[in-house]
């Protein structure tokens, strides 16, 4: 319990890390954010009061604790642009980014396990070959290229799926559950590329190793058949780092899906970042970071405490 | 494991793909495309979100598309950037030139059943005046007040003459229902992100940021009840999904306007239709004559000398541009334009003369643009490389589009490369472009004899009298080098080619989008 | 003595073993060409710049990938682009992998270090890397060198940490102890223990945060965050996707992302093949 406990200070000392290098770093972006928002031709005196509208008058460090008082309380602020509360705007994106990133991790979970364990086992074989390639590749194709590509053909050529966006117009009740997966299915496949490789190539390292260690052949020794000895000695041991690797993920995953919603017009957080940079909306840009780095931490923290139960050698030191 | 094999196969094959992209030109009819269209639904795409539904406020081009088929203004625009009724009927100015009239239309309805009227246009007016916000703003110095005759005519009391305050006011100022704008402590801060009440062809009903803005048609507009039942915004990243979308017949109209390499290649697609559309405004250079050596006259002439202007134009704009002859009264509105104007040559030689009378050599300058404007992109390293043939260095600064507006609203540049979207009124616009401390007067002009001449254009009442001296005028923007135009581009905005019946208007703003346009289309056959 | 002559025998079966990995083996040999090309470059293609008449174009005897749309020479704007992605992706990466390899051994062996340093790594890894680097590259300026420093910025955690997970199984080892009773310098246990016995997951990581670094670089272009004045393969599918060209003029988006996906493929081989060799254990 104590272990969770520290692990929870850390996870929030780091959040109030990040909220402090992204709000001063969003600040110092190039570019009057007042500009963004009115017509450049707009007189100084409306200037100014845009500017004390934003609360941008005021000396950096009064901006920056008149944040992070509001942030306790669970504030995020006004947009600049839209006038409308951040947690609004954040909150219409998020269920289309959580529905992107997690299906993404749950495919490339349930493809990168039995691939990298196949490939374990057959070591230099064919097979081992073949999936390494294939994962290498998938996870070396440039996100924007593979998108136009999967577009045009699966798309314009074959017509198997839509262009763009998460879900049709007309459709409702289980149509729109239908349709929603596929818009799914194409943005998905490009997250999934990025990472199956990752995964693939990490399974099979670290099982390749596991494999060779003294306890499993011990186990063999013992008359453990193969198959189980794999499965549940090796396997076991292996998901050590596959759960780093995902808690990590999860980081790239949301640094994936910026470019990937640019590309396939997912309305998802990634874009709405992507957008709120354009329009240096600092409250959307803040918010939106605080946002993805407490979901962050907290899949560490999970990670962490997954790590205590599956190698209590980490819980002890 | 065999389900593996095959999903590995699956994998691999997929990849293997990747070399055999079709070569796609000509490839018309896609298999997504269905039956005729109906009239049921006609779907946009656009390039961004609705980022402030408060038509006074917002100013992206998305915001302008869909806030302008809800709330009306006085005037609309023709092919020839005319002046047409919309909401005002007919207007003028008195004798004195210190009052400018109204006349409304009394058959325009807000959706909450209440008649739109003078005192709507009044309160929409004196908001801006009071609140000083969005481009209006800066457009309407001239006025003292507004009052609502009567609740079909609205009167405007001028501090001065200004005959272009009608023009202004007319074209930029959305009219938005008092009885619900009022409410708001601040009109600037109102979002009005709900329960929108409107008066345009189409009332906003559902938004689904991200995604697409759903719009109805309103069966009582008063110009006439539109055709096509309702219109959907949809948003893509760029162009290119856009292009996609509209060949598997996801939508049926793209309203940003497509690169010049992209209509050249749709133009062959008989599933697809071209519009083209003139842009009311100009893509230009500008010097900073507040820095040595751009102070000199013959520096700027001489960087004049160095630019390959039908290069420009039939390479990066693949000839969708036409020659304004260096002037700043574009062919775009031909009642103004001085057929005597002459484009500068390119002629390196030439410069480097120019540059020896003015003892410069080896003269370095750096050239700020904007590195997301296509267009700019392409041609800056044209003009930096026509301008080493005249022995002149220029050092492309490409920027993110902040730090390059930043850099603009601080002239802090040697050169300039942008462009102007719309200049639908010489008089006001040179005034905010040329006249000494104008808003966008980058290049930071002046000059007395420029201003003078400016003043003397607004104050004229009619068109005819405002012509000779702003013609004037153009010539000395022209003979100083005060601006470079380069080129008027000829907009191009593709459509399914199962609609027909659209009113193009000049400006990427109007285009085929319009309200009018839009409430006269209607499927094809 | 006796040590080196150990030392060299496993290194020498490495060898052995990874030649005879035919993927590793061709991996190498492309690696090599790229490299040959980025530093030919100017022998194999001019500068492309200024504009000629045969505007897209697809590839012909004359023009071998085609012409983009202001009619420049595809297949020279990829051999340039060739020099900035390769110089983009290995400086990166060799950054990051040093300060994460410092960092995660540092934060695994000097146990009063883990805490702080875990909390840089949590805090680094927690935030999304790629608005950062929009970010950062929009407020340091487009410049090959910031690609470079922006994209090691954000690489190395990864290297840390799994550095950091590693180490942190070897530290209570037996024979850690052991060399810290004996009384061995802390760098030497590091030298002698820690590193080796990281190395292996290193080897993964080199791939990753070369082909991330590569990768990277072409996102941010790709966005427009690119270095104007020079051409990277990001660039030239910036200045495709800009003139509305990546579905029509497919030789214009093809070839440098085939470009792109060769050397990710190369590095990543290259290093699997490698890990592969070196770890002894799997040759029997």
């Amino acid at each position: 319990m104590r272990f969770i406990g520290l692990r929870l200070a850390r996870g929030l000392l780091t959040l109030w890390f990040a909220v402090t290098v992204t709000f001063f770093l969003v600040r110092l972006l190039p570019g009057d954010p007042v500009l963004a928002v009115a017509d450049p031709n707009m007189t100084e005196e409306l200037r100014q009061k845009l500017l004390a509208d934003f609360g941008l008058d005021k000396p950096l460090a009064a901006q920056y604790l008149d944040y992070l008082g509001q942030l306790v309380q669970g504030n995020l602020g006004m947009s600049f642009r839209q006038s409308i509360p951040v947690t609004t705007v954040l909150m219409e994106r998020l269920p289309w980014t959580l529905i992107l990133t997690i299906s993404a991790m749950v495919v490339t979970i349930a493809l990168g396990i039995p691939l990298g364990v196949l490939a374990a086992t057959r070591a230099k074989g064919w097979l081992d070959r073949v999936i390494q390639l294939t994962g290498v590749t998938a996870q070396s194709l440039f996100v924007p290229s593979v998108g136009i590509l999967l577009m045009y053909v699966l798309g314009v050529w074959l017509g198997w799926f839509p262009i763009g966006g998460a879900v049709d117009l007309d459709a409702t009740g289980l149509g729109a559950t239908l349709s929603m997966l596929h818009h799914l299915v194409l943005p998905c496949l490009s997250l999934v590329f990025i990472q199956l490789g990752g995964y693939v190539l990490t399974m099979r390292t670290t099982l390749i190793e596991a494999l060779g260690e003294d306890y499993v052949s011990l186990a063999k020794a013992k008359g453990v058949r193969r198959g189980k000895v794999v499965w549940k000695h090796a396997l076991r041991n292996a998901l050590l780092p596959t759960t780093t690797i995902a808690g990590l993920q999860l980081g790239t995953l949301v640094g994936g899906a910026v470019l990937t919603e640019t590309i396939y017009a997912y309305p998802g957080i990634g874009r709405a970042i992507y957008e709120a940079v354009g329009q240096l909306d600092f409250p959307v840009l803040q918010g939106a970071f605080v946002l993805l780095a407490a979901a962050v931490v907290a899949a560490n923290l999970i990670t962490d405490v997954a790590y205590g139960i599956l190698d209590p050698r980490v819980r002890t030191s | 494991m065999r389900r593996a094999v095959l999903l590995t196969a699956l994998a691999v094959a997929l990849t293997a793909c990747a070399p055999s992209v079709p070569g796609s030109s000509g490839s018309s009819g896609s298999p997504g495309a269905q039956a005729p269209a109906s009239a049921d639904r006609l779907t946009i795409g656009t390039t961004a979100d609705v980022v402030n539904y408060n038509p006074l406020v917002g100013n992206s081009r998305t915001d302008s598309w869909v806030t302008d088929l809800m709330y009306p203004k006085l005037t609309q625009m023709d092919a020839t950037g005319k002046r047409i009724p919309y909401l005002a009927t007919e207007w003028s100015y008195s004798e004195d030139g210190k009052t400018a009239t109204a006349k409304l239309r009394d058959d325009m309805k807000w959706s909450d059943g209440k008649p739109v009227t003078a005192s709507d246009v009044v309160f929409s007016v004196t908001a801006v005046q009071k609140e000083k916000f969005g481009v209006v703003a800066g457009l309407i110095t001239a006025l003292d007040e507004a009052e609502a005759v009567s609740p079909t005519e609205v009167r405007f009391k001028l501090s001065r003459p200004d005959g272009t305050f009608l023009d202004n006011v007319g074209f930029w100022l959305p009219v938005v229902p008092e009885d619900v704008f009022s409410k708001a402590p601040s009109v600037q801060k109102f979002a009005n992100d709900k329960d929108w009440v409107s008066a345009g062809p189409f009332k906003l009903t559902k938004v689904e940021r991200g995604q697409r803005y759903i719009m109805d048609r309103v069966d009582d507009f008063g110009p006439g009840k539109p055709t096509v039942k309702q219109v959907v915004f949809r948003v893509f990243p760029d162009v290119n999904t856009e292009v996609l979308a509209l060949r598997n017949g996801e939508i049926d109209m793209i309203g940003n306007v497509l690169p010049p390499a992209t209509a050249t290649e749709l133009k062959s697609d008989t599933a697809v239709k071209l519009q083209e559309i003139p842009s009311l405004g100009w893509a230009h250079l500008q010097y900073n004559t507040k820095r040595k050596p751009l102070d000199d006259v013959r520096v700027r002439q001489a960087l004049a000398h160095a630019v390959d202007y039908e290069a420009i134009r039939n390479i990066a704009l693949k000839g969708f541009a036409k020659s304004s002859n260096s002037s700043v009264l574009t062919p775009s509105l031909p009642q103004w334009t001085d057929q005597a104007s002459k484009e500068y040559a390119f002629d390196p030689e030439q410069s480097k003369k120019l540059l020896a009378e003015a003892g410069q050599t080896n003269l370095r300058l750096g050239m700020i643009y904007d590195q997301a404007d296509p267009n700019i992109a392409r041609w800056a390293p044209m003009v930096r490389d026509a301008a080493k043939k005249a022995g002149i260095t220029i050092e492309l600064q490409g920027l993110e589009r902040n730090t390059y507006l930043d850099k603009t609203t601080k002239r802090d540049f040697d050169i300039y490369a942008g462009s102007w979207a719309v200049m639908d009124n010489p008089p006001a616009n040179l005034g905010l472009a040329f006249k000494s401390g104008g808003f966008i007067n980058y290049a930071q002009v002046e000059d007395p004899k420029l201003d003078d001449l400016i003043d003397q254009a607004q104050r004229a009442l009619t068109q005819e009298e405002a012509k000779p001296p702003i013609q004037e005028a153009a010539r000395m923007i022209h003979d100083q080098v005060y601006d470079n135009v380069l080129y008027v581009e000829t907009f191009n905005v593709a459509h399914s080619a199962k609609w027909t019946g659209f009113q193009p208007m000049p400006s990427e703003l109007l285009s085929i989008l319009n309200p009018l346009s839009l409430a006269a289309a209607k499927p094809a056959g | 003595m006796t040590a080196a002559a150990v030392e060299l025998t496993p290194r020498r079966r490495t060898w052995s073993s990874f030649r005879r990995n035919p993927l590793g083996v061709a991996s190498g040999l492309l690696l090599l060409l790229l490299a040959l090309v980025a530093i030919c470059a100017p022998l194999i293609a001019p500068f492309p710049e200024g504009y000629g008449a045969d505007t897209s174009q697809p590839p012909s005897s004359a023009h071998w990938f085609g012409t983009d749309d202001i009619g420049q020479d595809v297949f020279a704007q990829v051999v340039w682009g060739t020099r900035v992605s390769m110089a983009v992706g290995v400086s990166a990466s060799v950054l990051a992998i040093v300060i994460g390899l410092l960092i995660g051994v540092c934060a695994a062996y000097f146990r009063r270090l883990d805490t702080p340093l875990g909390v840089l790594v949590d805090l680094s890894l927690s935030l999304p890397v790629l608005p950062l680097m929009i970010l950062v590259a929009a407020l340091a300026g487009p410049s090959v060198r910031t690609l470079a420093v922006v994209i090691a910025l954000f690489s190395w955690p990864e290297v840390a940490r799994v550095v950091r997970s590693q180490a942190l199984a070897i530290v209570p080892m037996p024979f850690v102890s052991a060399a810290k009773v004996v009384g061995g310098s802390s760098l030497w246990i590091v030298r002698k223990h820690l590193l080796p016995g990281v190395v292996p997951v290193v080897g993964v990581s080199v791939v990753l945060t070369t082909s991330r670094a590569v990768l990277s670089e072409a996102g941010l272009s790709f966005l427009g965050l690119g270095d104007p004045n020079s051409w990277s393969w990001g660039t030239i599918l910036h200045k495709a996707q800009q003139s509305g060209a990546l579905a029509s003029a497919w030789w214009t988006t093809l070839f440098p992302s085939l470009a792109i996906l060769l050397l990710v493929l190369s590095t990543t081989l290259l290093s699997v093949a490698y890990n592969d060799a070196r770890n002894h254990r799997s040759d029997t």
